[in-house]
């Protein structure tokens, strides 16, 4: 029992003083931590890779109008596994080394929204992301001045007007509804002068 | 035994029909399909005569794809090295099955959850209460059912769950169902005479996430790792495997040699660290914190280096399909030997200190009794068996990952004590050890992950156990379309040796309750995947 205890105590002795002073001291974690997943809205393209592949499905894409996608990040649910940062083809995603995320206003606090300016297809009028970079910079939405360049790659066939015809007066009215936003408007325009 | 011959063995006797057709092509695996007239036959041969250990049923409703549900009952055999699929096929105009609990008592819990979630009642079942829904979730509605939509909050009914009556004489003593022993909820009702337990009634399943219905429903075959892997805060790496390598075998991937040994090595720093753990909570319930100070100490470089080489302290998220997505370059080598040795020198230290300690004995050792012939009978795993003189191991019985190429031996101790459990988890941490170093010497160089160009096939199975800190872990996967599983099961080690609690607390002393429940290192979350459980004494099925 006596050498028992005397090892114990010897291991307790050889262990001194560990703790650390953190939060007193910051503590930087390791190289490679995943962290708060920041997005550079700059680069995003709105291609929706991140939304796809996230485990915790917290990321949201609404196409708030014609040119206009709204991505909102629920990050409260993140369980930062990195995914979204592994897939983005535009490496718009980096896991930072902040991991103080605690807060009494969660769901205000770590809601993260971005807007992304789309192309928008000419027959069926909905937000699509053009192919290559080189058609990312044709395209309108990505530059102002070239706005009256439509495209015509259009990501949903089902929802594509037969070549010959115009776009149906249903789709029409539905985009009617976005026209207060200035873009969504001159883009409607065009489309209707076509 | 090898699986061909099994399955001429099954077919001659119970008309057993191969499942799919190149179920043979892995070896230690087979399926097959028996009709519900000659299940109970067949699973009597398996559990009697053919030496089986139960491991998990799950229920699959497949209306949709073959109008038809289907009951898989699970079994391995350790000998001989294979996992065994028993499928009935269910008529959902008469949804029941013959009950085989009252053969394999193992099965008492998975057949009632089998009733709870799919609605196949098991005919001659001893316990008719329901098992995994809540009290207040409505009859007839079945929730792992194609047609009920993920994520309904239906609206709370009466239901209630009868509790089981003390026997004649004796008190109740509640434990939880907040923190029973570990800092998770469960509940249990100890009936006690003066300080004699002379029954337990156990309910539990109170952290349902439903799991199992999101994978089947709304995620996608690379989401679930992820998911899978917070099914347990302490031994999650073990689940993303398990499920990987389910998933990889129904569709045929091969996968890297690298990535074998970086999942090898993943799993066991997480198995010491989970060892660790449980000694420090096993030294804080006996009430010597000393142990749990130093041994949290000694786990804290294993948490900075599970840092360093997956970028999260405890939750790697480092398997998906076909691979892992981190590599162990040789630069952090020399950093995981540097860990290892010093954490050697600490546990021998550790290791000597504790026999001579007569307190720590006058807690251990006696207490807790779980004798062989109930572990054996009530198919426990891991620690909890080994403990009990029952020499199952999943690494080295069923070998997955890079395990068969690396040099160890199960670690069995015949105490049947708190004791045996608590020197089964102190040599397996040394021998876990030993693993990363031979992992780590033998790692070969390339890719660490298969590409995977096709979608995976629907109508596959696949399985997988994977030997947990705390036990086997098995997954059950049946592919399916749109690009997720149709049926995904999980089973926690804890699911198989929590039900053998209530019988192996009979006659224990009320003060040695909680370290005779810790010293399972029960995990209820992992447990409670889904729902509601009570636990009879075993008197039930005498």
């Amino acid at each position: 029992m006596l050498l028992s205890k005397l090892r114990q105590a010897l291991i307790c002795l050889l262990a001194g003083k560990v703790t650390l002073s953190y939060p007193a001291k910051p503590r930087p974690p390791e190289e490679g931590f995943r962290g708060y997943p920041e997005v550079d809205v700059n680069k995003c393209i709105g291609c929706g890779a991140c939304a796809a592949v996230c485990p915790a499905r917290l990321i949201k894409i609404e196409d708030v109008d014609q040119t206009t996608r709204r991505m909102t990040r629920l990050l409260e649910r993140c369980v930062f596994c990195g995914r979204c940062a592994e897939v983005c083809p535009e490496d718009a995603i980096t896991m930072s080394k902040q991991f103080e995320l605690t807060s009494d206003q969660a769901r205000q606090d770590l809601t993260h929204v971005c807007e992304v300016f789309m192309a928008t297809c000419k027959r069926c009028g909905r937000c699509y992301e053009p192919a290559t970079p080189l058609d990312r910079i044709m395209e309108p939405g990505f530059r102002h001045d070239q706005i009256d360049r439509g495209g015509d790659r259009c990501p949903y066939p089902e929802l594509r007007a037969p070549d010959s015809e115009s776009p149906s007066t249903d789709e029409h009215d539905e985009h009617d509804e976005h026209l207060d936003e200035p873009v969504s408007a001159q883009v409607a325009q065009v489309v209707e002068a076509k | 035994m090898t699986t061909q011959e099994l399955a001429t063995q099954l077919q001659e006797r119970f008309d057993a029909e191969q499942g799919e057709p190149d179920g043979l092509a892995s070896p230690g695996w087979l399926s097959v399909t028996v009709c519900s007239d000659r299940l109970l036959d067949a699973i009597r041969w398996l559990w009697e005569d053919a030496g089986y250990r139960f491991l998990i049923s799950a229920g699959s409703d497949l209306r949709r794809e073959r109008g038809k549900y289907l009951v898989t009952n699970l079994f391995a055999q350790d000998e001989h090295g294979i996992y065994l699929a028993v499928h009935t096929e269910v008529d959902p105009e008469q949804p029941s099955i013959p009950s085989i609990t009252p053969i394999v008592p193992a099965a008492n819990w998975t057949e009632r959850e089998l009733r709870d979630m799919i609605g196949v009642v098991p005919e001659g079942h001893p316990d008719p209460r329901r098992l995994v829904l809540a009290d207040d979730w409505p009859e007839d509605l079945y929730p792992l059912r194609w047609d009920v939509e993920h994520g309904i909050k239906p609206p709370p009914s009466d239901c209630q769950v009868p509790r089981e009556p003390p026997p004649e004489g004796s008190s109740v003593v509640p434990l939880g169902p907040y923190f029973p022993s570990l800092e998770e909820p469960a509940y249990f009702r100890l009936f006690v005479e003066g300080e004699e337990v002379v029954g337990a009634d156990y309910r539990g399943f109170y952290n349902h996430r439903g799991i199992e219905k999101m994978g089947c429903s709304v995620l996608t075959y690379n989401q679930i790792p992820f998911i899978a892997e917070r099914i347990c805060g302490i031994c999650g790496c073990v689940h993303s495997t398990a499920y990987c390598q389910a998933v990889e075998r129904a569709a045929g991937i091969e996968i890297p040699e690298r990535a074998k040994y970086i999942r090898t090595i993943m799993l066991e720093l997480e198995r010491m660290q989970s060892h660790l753990l449980w000694l420090g909570i096993a030294g804080h319930i006996v009430g010597f914190d000393t142990v749990l100070m130093q041994t949290w100490r000694m786990r804290e470089p294993i948490m900075w280096l599970s840092e360093k080489l997956s970028g999260n302290r405890r939750v790697y998220g480092g398997n998906i399909i076909g691979g892992v997505r981190l590599d162990i370059p040789t630069e952090v080598h020399q950093d995981v030997l540097d860990m290892l040795d010093k954490l050697e020198t600490e546990w021998k230290a550790l290791y000597k200190s504790i026999p001579g300690d007569t307190s720590l004995m006058a807690r251990l050792r006696g207490t807790g009794v779980l004798p062989h012939e109930l572990a054996v009978e009530r198919c426990v795993v891991g620690p909890t068996a080994r403990g009990s003189g029952v020499a199952i191991d999943t690494r080295l019985d069923h070998p997955y990952a890079a395990y068969d190429r690396l040099e160890f031996e199960k670690c069995v101790h015949d105490g049947c004590d708190n004791l045996s459990r608590t020197l089964v988890r102190l040599d397996e941490t040394l021998v876990s050890i030993g693993l990363i170093r031979q992992a780590l010497q033998q790692m070969p160089d390339g890719p660490i992950l298969t590409q995977i160009d096709e979608d995976i096939p629907g109508g596959f199975e696949g399985f997988s156990g994977v030997e947990a800190p705390r036990g086997e872990v098995v997954h059950w996967v049946l592919t399916g379309d749109e690009n997720r599983p149709t049926r995904w099961r999980p089973r926690a080690p804890t699911y198989a040796n929590l039900q053998v609690v209530p019988p192996m607390l009979k006659g224990s002393q009320l003060a040695d309750a909680p370290i005779n429940i810790a010293s399972f290192d029960p995990c209820f979350s992992c447990t409670d995947r889904m729902e509601v459980v009570d636990m009879r004494t075993d008197d039930e099925y005498d």
